[in-house]
């Protein structure tokens, strides 16, 4: 969680802590309960909207069948997981899936049997065969940005004294579990994998990677359908590419769309977009 | 900035007021009626202070429209620059550019060895580094135009239609009638025969933005940064990389160009057809 979300989080929290201090003022009997259900029902409420807000937000718009124009002649609907155009009666949904590849695995990590040059040998085949089982439009995006390598280096240099407080701490305590010791001990040897390539000139770069894939209807239910049949089979097809596939829902998906218009300049602007989903 | 610090502590000014009315009111099962409402408000509008983290820009629209289709933007997505190269926003105050790079890559992993498999997966990967700016590299699968093709078509059906009837009215041969006829046939079977099934293209693109205080301005900036991500992808992969000018931008941003209106709507209404037959 950045700064400014817990900032948000502190602030919003006071108003729950508020109501269960003056909780004797706001009701006695049965009323105090339906208070108090309410100010926890509040709590969870700014939990969730914390952790997983495409969820809460796309059940609200969903519920009071609300909408949004972006631009003239573009439609985010209902369930905010598809954008809708219409053309002359011909509809076109348009939905996004994210893509990002597994955490990097490293070759201390990796099986002997798949190697990182296997994969490499592998992946124009596998793409290949997955465009080939697809026969609708779909456009899959790579957004790259480079890093700045001194601030990434001494972002993981950071990470990995913490690491290691928390091991020298454990082994002091003596009661450490061996669970915990190993993978404290997995954490620091990828942090410092992490921080050797960087020194071995390696660039560090941030990318986001999305999946979008538009459907035809001639009516907007028609045109949904096909794009939920769409998305369904993008997500069997490139299951094989070791690439987390999940639906974009909720304002992500109105970023991704003011992304075919105009894209972010500065590697800050990316990372301010994403957090969840992506 | 600005914006949403006012929103965030206007709403939890109001669910504060609100708190606080409930919390004054006097004891008595009639006042604790009235509480339990406004304490219900005070939590709406708390849960809502939160969420402006993300959805000032839904938020504000949402309370001023009282609609149930709200409208962020009453402009255009977009606009074509002047030169025709990029495509042009505005965000505040500032102009930005995107400019579409084409890269044209006609390899297939069915005609490489291992090794040439391994070359390319790893040029691959270091074309997505190539920039420190962002960049977005895309490979998309279209739905190939053959709309002015089915105009074509469709014309020259009118025509012989035309030609055919006309021929009829006048009491011409049996042998012209016949000719005509036969046209007729052929020109309706081919445009059958193109609608039957969608022809999918194959396509790689980078894209990037700029920013500037004038159109010009975020247009040349755009320009500079493409021109350096294009050297970059043709040393890389020894390929020639262009600019896409005029209406070939539309491909990568409409809808309708992704999938073109007459061609699939011919094919949608011969599915019709086919079902009602």
């Amino acid at each position: 969680m950045d700064e400014e979300s817990m900032a948000y989080l502190l602030l919003s929290m006071l108003i729950p802590i508020a109501a269960l201090v003056l909780l004797p003022e706001l009701g006695s009997g049965i009323f105090i309960f339906i208070a108090l259900a309410l100010i926890l029902m509040g709590i969870g409420a700014i939990l969730i909207m914390n952790w997983v807000d495409f969820v809460l937000f796309s059940i609200v718009t969903n519920l009071f069948n609300i909408t949004f124009q972006p631009a003239i002649g573009y439609k985010i609907v209902r369930t905010q997981d598809a954008i809708m155009k219409d053309v002359n009666g011909l509809f076109y949904a348009t939905g996004f899936i994210s893509a990002n590849l597994f955490a990097y695995v490293f070759k201390q990590e990796s099986s002997e049997d798949e190697s990182d040059e296997t994969r490499f040998i592998n992946a124009p085949g596998i793409w290949e065969r997955a465009i080939m089982s697809l026969g609708f439009p779909f456009k899959f995006h790579v957004l790259s940005t480079g890093l700045d390598v001194q601030k990434v280096r001494d972002e993981l240099e950071g990470k990995r004294s913490y690491q290691e407080f928390q091991m020298s701490r454990a082994m002091q305590g003596g009661n450490a579990s061996e669970v915990t010791v190993t993978e404290l001990q997995r954490t620091i040897s990828v942090l410092q994998a992490q921080i050797n390539r960087i020194s071995e000139g390696e660039k560090p770069i941030a990318t986001v990677m999305y999946v979008e894939t538009t459907a035809i209807g001639v009516s907007e239910k028609a045109a949904l359908d096909a794009l939920e049949a769409q998305i369904k089979s993008l997500q069997v097809s490139l299951g094989s590419m070791d690439v987390d596939l999940t639906r974009i829902v909720g304002r992500e998906l109105h970023t991704l769309f003011d992304f075919n218009f105009k894209l972010p300049t500065a590697s800050e602007e990316v990372a301010s977009y994403f957090n969840q989903q992506s | 900035m600005e914006k949403k610090m006012f929103v965030l502590f206007g709403l939890l000014a109001l669910s504060a007021v609100f708190l606080a009315l409930a919390a004054s009111l006097p004891g008595g099962v009639l006042f604790s009626i009235i509480k339990i409402p406004l304490l219900l408000i005070a939590i709406v509008f708390d849960v809502l202070a939160f969420s402006s983290r993300y959805y000032t820009y839904l938020i504000l629209p949402l309370f001023e429209q009282h609609k149930r289709n709200v409208v962020l933007s009453t402009e255009q997505a977009y606009w074509l620059s002047s030169t025709a190269d990029a495509i042009m926003t505005k965000e505040g105050d500032d102009f930005v550019a995107t400019m579409y790079i084409n890269i044209p890559l006609y390899v297939s992993s069915t005609e490489m060895n291992d090794e040439e498999n391994l070359a390319f997966s790893k040029q691959v990967s270091s074309l997505v580094g190539i920039s420190k700016d962002p960049v977005r590299f895309t490979t998309e699968l279209y739905v190939m135009n053959k709309d002015s093709y089915i105009q074509r078509l469709r014309d020259m059906i009118n025509t012989v239609e035309n030609e055919e009837s006309a021929l009829e009215q006048k009491s011409a041969s049996q042998n012209e009638l016949e000719r005509a006829r036969g046209k007729l046939s052929m020109w309706r079977k081919m445009l059958d025969n193109v609608s039957k099934g969608t022809s999918l293209e194959l396509i790689s693109f980078a894209s990037l933005s700029a920013r500037g205080a004038k159109e010009f301005e975020a247009i040349n900036i755009a320009q500079l940064k493409a021109k350096e991500t294009m050297s970059g992808i043709g040393a890389l992969l020894g390929v020639s990389p262009s600019i896409v000018i005029g209406d070939e931008l539309l491909k990568f941003v409409e809808p309708e160009f992704l999938i073109p209106y007459s061609t699939i709507s011919e094919q949608i209404s011969k599915n019709i057809q086919e079902q009602v037959v």
